[in-house]
């Protein structure tokens, strides 16, 4: 005997009643515990669908799904962080590279000339608020078409998404520098014109590369993302 | 898991393994399939084999394919080009360690 498509929804029901949000695991484990299910009315046909849905949940043990949706959401915060790490490595392929230098010459420069100068401080936090601004609206504009679009949770979309939160990063290396007193050595400037540009780099990666390639990447990661659009 | 201790280490082996000889296979079918190999005595559980999956897909090792099959969807792991290597290798490293297990457990004595 085969499970019908209400009972299906309930399985779907029962997952999200159990604190799996998302869509993407949710399917997978419906499917898991129909299958259990069906394998349990083979041997035991009169088993009503509610107690073999207990009885294939308690294989998951006292946690229930909390395990799995754990070490999932671990599973893709890394996938995510391998995706920033190889739009971050075209930066520094010829002939982005070039680009990349003169940003940090330019950096190393302002930095140089004026030393610490209220107004170059001011340049480059003006530079990095207006940014900030900007990456917000753009952000919070783009998640607000995507949602539009299906009901659905998917993990990897939140976290492209939900990411906004490492905009401040950027005033970071901004504070750091305030801080210090005295004229910096050429050999810490340099540095911290390579940790400022690096900084930059990755948020806009963060903020408009990836976003705007999200579709893609969700139909990558999730097969079943076109499936659930019908 | 039966002993989880003395398999936990080897779990994905196990799984690299099963999807070599199968081509794909999905969660439930792989629990099925180990506890059909070893008559009942090694249970793959739910808890530990779904995360193991997840890992392996975003190391790259496994990927999936989605089919709508009994008015629902299922998910199928393969694996991938570098995951065929790596399970030669997974291999060759178990068989490694049962050989050596083996010359602990069961010494052979030098007359």
């Amino acid at each position: 005997m085969k499970l019908s498509t209400e009972q299906i929804e309930k399985l779907y029901q029962f997952t999200r009643q159990h604190y799996v949000e998302y869509y993407d695991l949710q399917t997978e484990l419906v499917d898991h515990l129909a299958n259990g299910i069906e394998e349990q009315w083979q041997e035991k046909p009169k088993l009503s669908f509610d107690e073999a849905l207990q009885v294939e949940f308690k294989k998951f043990g006292v946690f229930g799904f909390m395990d799995v949706v754990e070490k999932r959401t671990a599973a893709m915060n890394k996938r995510y962080n391998k995706m920033i790490l190889n739009h971050l490595k075209v930066y520094f392929r010829i002939p982005q590279i070039i680009g990349t230098i003169a940003a940090v010459g330019i950096v190393f420069y302002l930095l140089k000339m004026s030393l610490v100068s209220v107004f170059t401080m001011s340049i480059l936090g003006l530079i990095s608020i207006g940014f900030l601004f900007f990456s917000l609206f753009y952000l919070v504009r783009k998640r607000k078409k995507y949602e539009a679009k299906t009901g659905k949770k998917w993990m990897l979309k939140e976290i492209i998404f939900g990411h906004s939160t490492s905009l401040g990063l950027i005033q970071f290396p901004i504070q750091l520098f305030l801080q210090i007193d005295e004229p910096l050595v050429d050999i810490w400037l340099l540095i911290f014109s390579v940790f400022f540009v690096l900084i930059f780099i990755c948020e806009y990666i963060i903020i408009f590369e990836i976003p705007s390639k999200a579709e893609d990447y969700l139909k990558q990661t999730y097969p079943e993302y076109e499936f659930s659009k019908i | 898991m039966k002993n989880s201790q003395l398999y936990k280490g080897s779990l994905n082996t196990i799984v690299m393994k099963l999807l070599e000889e199968n081509g794909r296979m999905y969660g439930y079918e792989i629990t099925q399939k180990v506890k059909d190999i070893t008559k009942g005595e090694l249970k793959i559980t739910e808890g530990a084999l779904y995360p193991a999956l997840h890992k392996m897909e975003a190391e790259g090792i496994l990927e999936v394919e989605v089919e709508n099959v009994d008015n629902r969807l299922r998910k199928y792991y393969k694996l991938t080009q570098k995951g065929t290597t790596e399970t030669v290798n997974k291999l060759a490293e178990l068989e490694e360690f049962i050989k050596n297990m083996q010359s602990i457990v069961q010494p052979k004595l030098d007359y």
